[in-house]
């Protein structure tokens, strides 16, 4: 649609104040934890503290390993991403294209517990994790986030809009199955891996409810249990606290600014826009 | 040259071999729990050894628990409202952003961050935000010469304020779908209205409306589950609170499992829900076929 | 060639990927196992001179108290060398209790951990708890304890655990604001303490108007269902009746209190609009400072914040309506029934309610001791500290060794808890009269306990 004179004004007036909504809890909590604890209450608020209080940062490791759990995320991330992003795209691949008995079944039994809340079967989870092993390990993270009905589903809303021409031609080539997937498919969908990877590192980055009953040990545990840990019944140490939120927000903001235009491209060419 | 059924066969062969991982880690931990809670709501477990079945009672107790249709009708509240007003916010910024903007990345970027938050960090920020006294929401409101609620205490304010956030959250994902189905719809219809004279309305309402509908009906429907399970936004500000007006459906279902120790009857509302959820997703399916005609 | 090469190109990849899955599953196999035989390897004689590992978990309650809990298990672990105890916090709340109810039921309860007070029966009815009754009367480890403390940590005269120390409510006060005022202190005396009309003359006279804007409230912190308790048990009531197995929340008694509380707010207005406390994430005491409220109704625990914050802060009894009753209870330390080393685990329990333990936090102000021996003259100079107990605290001593124990840690429900909660929320900020919230509350509890019972 082509936009009318007024359009573009407006727009910036609109999505500039927009933007202030949506990013101004991020930089409060960014200034806050460069706050003493008695300049955090100040009324009315101001933005920055008398000094820039750096050491906020350097506290944070005292009371609880953070570093720790900052390279347990990370390893955890980094594993499932590249994992899930195989599976999911293998049996997005089968499910948009090859043809075998029970296929709709199957799929629509991977979309059904897509409905099912994770707080109900937490304790059926946790008691089959204790059957295979795995409690306190950091594979009961991975070994889960290794499959997603969510990524299968997506993948394969994309794959089921790539052109069947340039299978044919393959076909005939003689390439089985496998060798179609991986030839054509895998690189024409760059774009919706990198989609479907933003979300996989979202939801394993930020994921709660499965460190918190899978994990026991400090030494373990992950950024978001941490940061749970850290807001005590009686704790009021807000700089700390924001300084720990800035800490679990800003890789995953890095990991996003890095790969936004992949990522937006993957949205407009994925299922995802419901076509 | 080959049959039809030997086709079938070698795409047997093929799907089984490259589903396999996913179908192992599928059943293994998604399917098997998601079963167990099923056997689960047809007990009187609570958490402890003894398991004992008790046919449909969890399911008959659902409909004399006065608790039960206060957190249905607020789920019913959370979700009508804030699946509406998060689809219209989405809708109008995506059309803004769907120009050649000079700041257009800042701004997908700056809408998305929320998107990409741990709720965890994102509740203790909110809640500091909606303090009645220090918080920076009322403070942002006295400059208007409004005397803003205690947000999060206030029976009144506290669901409102919960809708709030999660339009927050989430409105930069929605954004993002709605602007990828926007520059999917080709110039030309508009270029034809153009031609007829037609004014930039009545070309949003012909055209981008409906030609929009497919995009609108996935984020619908994604929506409407996502609300119909809210929990982190609850459990991380208000804890259902005050009296019981943000206590929603999956809340309550936690609190039933871990807080009164029924197991089984938090199950059967599990499940409640997912009819729920299945129902409303197929209504959405059935109508969506009268919708886009395009 | 071509095509046959990338085939089995591709079939190794593939053949690659699924046994990268496999592999990942077997080498996850032998960790935990490993992990487990290394933590129950020295254990399995059971000979005293066995090194044993405990695991210890509880929750981050603030970072003093969890300093005092390592300080205190260096000590231990050096009285003890063979033991070793590993300390884990998880966070805290309904997250706590989730996690444990998981790992019991997987039969991975840590040997020793915190158990919230009002979850306490409901693990010893599961049987999820050691019983250590035989030890605790050997060892005479409950005789010094006081009333409130022991009847909270036994069932049916059986121990399964032992509360950490005390914690109970009381009113403090910004002395700045009462001098200006030039009106009275609250007093420390339980047999001098304010009456309600008293309490509430003093509130009016410290409630500062600008025009219609409310500078200075009176007092802030009686309306949630934790703080009613001591009112209502000040005024001869209680939620419940003597033997826990009715409600009596429809009683004249409680009615009283409740009104008496609304009418702070809603009839004189010298108490601000809404409990800021529960959810905001300021702490109360941080208004008391700035000068927002006069008096505040707090846990006794505020006391190590509120000695830290530079400002004049008195301690005070609550007002009373026929006696001056306070009540008191904290978490437990509970081992977990199926311990393998229940001798080391009674160890730790007995470390942690020791004088020893419990003293660097009652000297920080955080706790109140559960410890009859210091509660006596020569008991209290071991703790008493200037700079945070402040003056006249001494008198305030007969208050704690006789605070009834919290309801709530007697009649486990958190269901009669939140159905109380949501109906006091009603009242308070809603517009429902207070025979209805009563009657609301009589029905919701006693349809509880006939179901739990």
């Amino acid at each position: 649609m082509k936009p009318r004179y007024w359009m573009k004004p407006a727009a910036h007036a609109i999505l500039l104040l927009g933007s202030a909504v949506m990013l101004f809890p991020f930089i409060w909590s960014l200034c806050t934890s460069l706050k003493n604890l008695n300049e955090v209450f100040t009324y009315p608020p101001k933005f920055l503290g008398e000094h820039l209080k750096f050491s906020n940062y350097l506290h944070m490791t005292d009371r609880f390993p953070f570093d720790l759990f900052f390279f347990n995320t990370l390893k955890i991330t980094v594993i499932v991403v590249v994992f899930q992003l195989v599976t999911s795209s293998m049996a997005g691949y089968v499910f948009a294209r090859l043809r075998f008995r029970f296929r709709d079944g199957l799929f629509g039994l991977y979309l059904a517990t897509l409905m099912v809340p994770a707080q109900v079967t937490m304790i059926p989870t946790f008691l089959l994790m204790k059957f295979y092993g795995l409690l306190d390990t950091h594979w009961s993270l991975i070994l889960p986030g290794l499959v997603s009905a969510f990524g299968t589903f997506l993948l394969r809303q994309f794959f089921s809009t790539i052109p069947g021409a340039l299978e044919e031609a393959a076909k005939i080539d003689g390439c089985t199955p496998f060798g179609i997937y991986w030839r054509i498919f895998v690189p024409l969908s760059k774009p919706a891996l990198a989609t479907l990877g933003i979300f996989i590192t979202m939801g394993t980055w930020n994921d709660f409810v499965n460190p918190l009953v899978f994990l026991s040990s400090m030494k373990k545990m992950t950024l978001t249990l941490g940061l749970a840990n850290m807001q005590g019944l009686y704790s009021t140490d807000w700089p700390g606290l924001m300084a720990a939120t800035v800490i679990t927000v800003l890789p995953i903001l890095i990991v996003f600014l890095l790969a936004q235009d992949l990522f937006v491209r993957g949205v407009t060419l994925s299922g995802l826009k419901g076509e | 040259m080959k049959t039809r059924t030997s086709v079938l066969y070698k795409d047997g062969f093929w799907a089984f071999l490259m589903l396999l991982p996913n179908i192992v880690g599928f059943l293994m931990f998604l399917l098997l729990p998601v079963l167990a809670t099923f056997v689960i709501s047809f007990s009187g477990w609570n958490l402890t050894d003894s398991f004992q079945f008790n046919g449909f009672r969890n399911y008959k107790e659902l409909f004399q628990d006065p608790v039960f249709p206060q957190v249905l009708g607020n789920t019913f509240y959370f979700t009508l409202v804030s699946v509406p007003v998060g689809i219209v916010l989405s809708l109008l910024l995506a059309v803004f952003l769907n120009q050649k903007l000079n700041l257009m990345r800042f701004y997908r970027a700056a809408f998305f961050i929320p998107v990409i938050s741990s709720m965890v960090a994102v509740g203790v920020i909110w809640q500091w935000i909606y303090n009645p006294e220090f918080g920076l929401l009322n403070y942002a409101l006295s400059w208007f010469g409004i005397d803003g609620p205690a947000w999060l205490t206030s029976t009144h304010w506290a669901m409102p304020a919960i809708i709030i956030t999660s339009i927050w959250k989430s409105l930069g994902f929605n954004m993002l779908i709605f602007l990828a189905g926007l520059q999917s719809i080709s110039e030309s219809y508009y270029e034809a209205a153009d031609i007829d004279g037609a004014s930039w309305f009545s070309k949003f309402r012909n055209i981008t409306v409906p030609l929009l509908s497919p995009t609108t009906f996935f984020v619908t429907v994604m929506s409407v589950i996502n609300s119909f399970q809210v929990f982190d936004t609850v459990y991380l500000m208000t804890q259902g609170g005050p009296a019981r007006t943000t206590s929603v459906l999956v809340f309550y279902i936690f609190q039933n499992a871990f807080q009164y120790f029924r197991m089984g009857y938090a199950s059967a509302m599990a499940y409640v829900l997912f009819f729920i959820v299945l129902i409303v997703t197929f209504v959405q399916f059935w109508r969506q076929k009268k919708w886009s005609i395009y | 060639m071509k095509k046959w090469s990338i085939a089995t190109a591709a079939l190794l990849i593939l053949a690659l990927l699924l046994a990268a899955c496999g592999g990942g599953k077997n080498e996850a196999a032998p960790s935990p196992q490993s992990s487990a035989s290394a933590a129950s390897g020295g254990d399995s004689q059971g000979g005293k001179q066995e090194q044993v590992t405990l695991k210890f978990m509880g929750w981050e309650v603030s970072p003093l108290e969890t300093e005092s809990v390592k300080k205190g298990l260096d000590l231990f672990m050096k009285e003890n060398p063979n033991i070793k105890v590993e300390y884990t916090t998880i966070p805290g709340g309904t997250q706590y209790v989730a996690k444990m109810q998981a790992l019991v039921l997987g039969n991975e309860a840590p040997d020793v951990f915190f158990l919230q007070s009002d979850y306490y029966r409901d693990f010893v009815k599961r049987k999820s708890l050691l019983d250590i009754t035989d030890r605790v009367n050997n060892e005479g480890v409950a005789d010094d304890l006081i009333d409130s403390a022991v009847k909270l940590s036994t069932v049916d005269n059986k121990y399964y655990g032992i509360e950490a120390c005390i914690v109970a409510p009381v009113v403090y006060y910004n002395k700045d604001l009462f001098d200006k005022a030039g009106v009275a202190y609250p007093p420390t005396d339980p047999n001098k303490a304010w009456t309600w009309q008293e309490f509430a003359d003093a509130a009016k006279k410290l409630t500062v108007k600008n025009g219609s804007k409310v500078d200075q409230y009176g007092v802030y912190g009686l309306e949630n269902y934790y703080m009613t308790i001591a009112e209502i048990m000040s005024n001869g009531g209680n939620w419940f009746s003597e033997d826990l197995k009715k409600s009596a929340a429809n009683t004249p008694e409680v009615k009283e209190v409740l009104q008496a509380i609304a009418d702070l707010r809603k009839k004189d207005g010298v108490s601000p609009e809404a409990k800021l406390l529960t959810n905001s994430g300021m702490s109360p005491a941080q208004m008391l400072q700035t000068g927002k409220i006069a008096m505040l109704v707090d846990g006794s625990w505020s006391l190590q914040e509120l000695s830290h914050m530079n400002f004049k802060v008195g301690m005070g009894v609550l007002p009373k309506f026929k006696d001056a009753v306070t009540h008191g209870q904290a978490h437990l330390h509970v081992a977990s029934a199926n311990t393998k080393h229940p001798e080391e685990a009674w160890k730790l329990i007995k470390f942690l309610s020791s004088e020893e333990y419990q003293l660097q936090n009652v000297k920080a102000g955080l706790w109140l001791p559960n410890h009859k021996s210091l509660y006596t003259e020569e008991g209290i100079q071991k703790w008493l500290t200037a700079g945070v107990h402040p003056d006249g605290f001494k008198d305030m001593i007969p208050y704690f060794t006789s605070s009834k124990p919290y309801p709530y840690a007697l009649l486990s429900s958190q269901k009669i808890q939140e159905d109380t909660t949501a109906e006091l929320d009603k009242f308070f900020i809603g517009n429902q009269s207070v025979d209805d919230t009563v009657k609301n509350i009589e029905t919701l509890a006693n349809k509880d306990i006939a179901a739990n019972s």
